[in-house]
């Protein structure tokens, strides 16, 4: 019974924790700083913050970046649980891939911490090595969680309209669109599927039937989504899209919008100007 | 005699060259008219209503629409897009297609804002359509979570608020509660009064008579076998019989259950 419920509920809870942190504009509708801010200025407030962090040698800077990051997450009524789960989940990827690989002397020789075998191997992790992945690790956590920040205090149509603005091609930014729309189908599509087999055969019996299952509707629900996304293009296109999508949302810039790019653009100047001494 | 909007002659289309869905369309709807298509499932009622949307093109044969040929080509002018689309409002068969934005609101103002209509006057449009289908609750939630009979109403007014010339239903009442389905009806009834073509596709014979001067019967071989008007057709049972439309039907009356063909039209009037 346990693993039926555990298949069940983890299905059902892959779908909407996609669904909540992917695609929902709730956080986006709220009221806080962020959401307040002109689109365009906060694209390009965080577009600068992440230069800054990609320029910046010192890690305490980076660390004080992740900081605010949180503070503005918090001023912009995000459930800071949420933010993190919402961050952290990319890390182990690139901890694994990039990260990882740097703390051994394979790849960052130096100066010897530890060192251990495996399978006959003798690996060492050099101080140079732990440095660099933590640096590494820091560097991206901060980068995800500015986008991140972005994506959820943004609507998706407004952030696509202020892409079009800085002039990103409109090839790039209609497949964004495509893309949030696809997921959203995509998900709406296997949650049905999944709540149609379980009316019909009313459990999944074991983990392994339950892969099975999913394994063979797999490639019938990206043609079942497919045909979906075509069909809501039909719509679009019946309602007189084209191509660019026109939103009731109007920018409103205001003087806070440039004192927070102001700083933004102050803290950039800071790190190179502290890069070239 | 009214100017003819659409005319369709030979029309074939298959989807992906391998599933036939109109095989030999010929018809002619006059500007102003109500037209209705009956017909089994499948029988490629909703695919005429997209090609007439200008959605679907034919494979064979020719559709024209305003009096000239409306080709693919035609859409890529931004101009003639924006005009037609203008003209030519679609309620989709499947609500959920229709419905893609975060909200009902930013839905329902999605097409008047592609086509560039003053932002005051999609506000009162706005206004005056919630107000007629009671839909102000649903206004900010998502689309995706309302129930079908809500999402119908949403998908409707988010073509009404288009006012097009030209509006074209699919199921415009599967799935509505009785009070609601009079409602879209006599919304309908004036839309017509008031000068415009209603194209309509439907299962329910009940309201074939009141929205339609015209009705196309659809055969299973996908192409149109009859038309007519609605009376007429309407008393044709073999003609009903032999396309889905009637089934035999048991049902209780006063003297109990008994067994006759059912057209879903007269019976309970008549008792
Ligand atoms: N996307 C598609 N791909 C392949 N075949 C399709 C597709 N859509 C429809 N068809 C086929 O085209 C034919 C006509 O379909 P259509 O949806 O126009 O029927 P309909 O008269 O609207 O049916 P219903 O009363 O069930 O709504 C059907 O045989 C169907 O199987
Ligand atoms: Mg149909």
């Amino acid at each position: 019974m346990s693993k039926r419920r555990f298949i069940r509920s983890s299905i059902l809870a892959v779908c909407s924790f996609i669904r909540e942190s992917v695609l929902s504009d709730a956080y986006a509708a709220k009221k806080g700083l962020l959401q307040a801010r002109d689109a365009r200025f906060k694209l390009l407030i965080i577009f600068t913050l992440l230069l800054a962090v990609l320029f910046s040698k010192n890690i305490i800077f980076i660390l004080s970046i992740y900081g605010l990051c949180l503070l503005f997450a918090l001023a912009s009524s995000i459930n800071i649980a949420f933010f993190l789960k919402r961050t952290w989940i990319f890390m182990p990827l690139f901890s694994l891939f990039i990260a990882l690989p740097a703390l051994f002397d394979i790849f960052s020789p130096g100066q010897p911490l530890v060192s251990f075998r495996i399978f006959g191997l003798s690996l060492i992790i050099t101080r140079q090595g732990l440095m660099s992945a933590i640096f590494f690790f820091v560097r991206v956590l901060t980068s995800v969680s500015l986008c991140v920040l972005l994506a959820l205090t943004t609507r998706h149509y407004v952030l696509l309209k202020a892409l079009r603005i800085f002039r990103v091609p409109q090839v790039f930014v209609m497949t964004l669109g495509m893309c949030y729309r696809y997921i959203y189908l995509f998900i709406e599509v296997v949650q049905n599927t999944y709540l149609a087999i379980r009316s019909r055969v009313e459990f999944v019996s074991s983990l392994k039937h339950g892969q099975g299952i999913v394994a063979g509707n797999i490639a019938s629900l990206w043609q079942r989504s497919y045909v979906l996304q075509n069909q809501v293009y039909s719509a679009m296109l019946s309602r007189g899209y084209m191509a660019e999508p026109k939103t009731m949302d109007e920018f409103h810039m205001s003087i806070k919008d440039w004192i927070f790019l102001a700083m933004a653009i102050l803290i950039l100047v800071l790190v190179y100007g502290k890069n070239i001494i | 005699m009214a100017k003819t909007l659409f005319e369709l002659k030979g029309v074939y289309f298959s989807y992906l060259g391998k599933f036939p869905a109109l095989c030999g369309v010929d018809l002619s709807i006059p500007e102003g008219s109500r037209v209705s298509f009956i017909g089994a499932n499948g029988c490629g009622k909703s695919t005429l209503l997209q090609m007439l949307d200008g959605l679907l093109f034919p494979d064979k044969g020719i559709i024209k629409a305003f009096g000239a040929e409306l080709k693919e080509n035609n859409f890529n002018n931004e101009k003639f897009a924006r005009e037609f689309r203008q003209s030519v409002g679609l309620v989709f068969q499947n609500s959920d297609v229709q419905l893609f934005c975060p909200t009902v609101k930013e839905d329902i103002v999605f097409g008047p804002l592609q086509l560039g209509l003053d932002k005051q006057e999609i506000k009162k449009r706005l206004e005056r359509l919630v107000d007629i289908l009671e839909i102000k609750d649903l206004l900010d939630r998502a689309p995706h979570q309302l129930s079908i009979g809500e999402k119908r109403k949403v998908a409707i007014a988010s073509t009404l608020i288009i006012e097009p010339k030209v509006l074209i239903l699919d199921e415009p009442t599967a799935g509505l509660d009785p009070l609601t389905s009079r409602h879209i009806i006599d919304l309908l009834i004036q839309e017509n009064i008031a000068g415009k073509t209603i194209i309509t596709a439907t299962h329910d014979l009940h309201i074939v008579e009141e929205i339609s001067d015209q009705v196309f019967v659809f055969s299973r071989e996908k192409r149109i076998v009859r038309n007519g008007v609605p009376s007429d057709i309407l008393k044709d049972t073999e003609l009903l019989e032999a396309h889905n439309l009637v089934h035999i039907h048991s049902h209780r009356h006063k003297d109990g259950v008994h067994i006759h063909a059912h057209t879903h039209l007269e019976h309970h009037a008549q008792e």
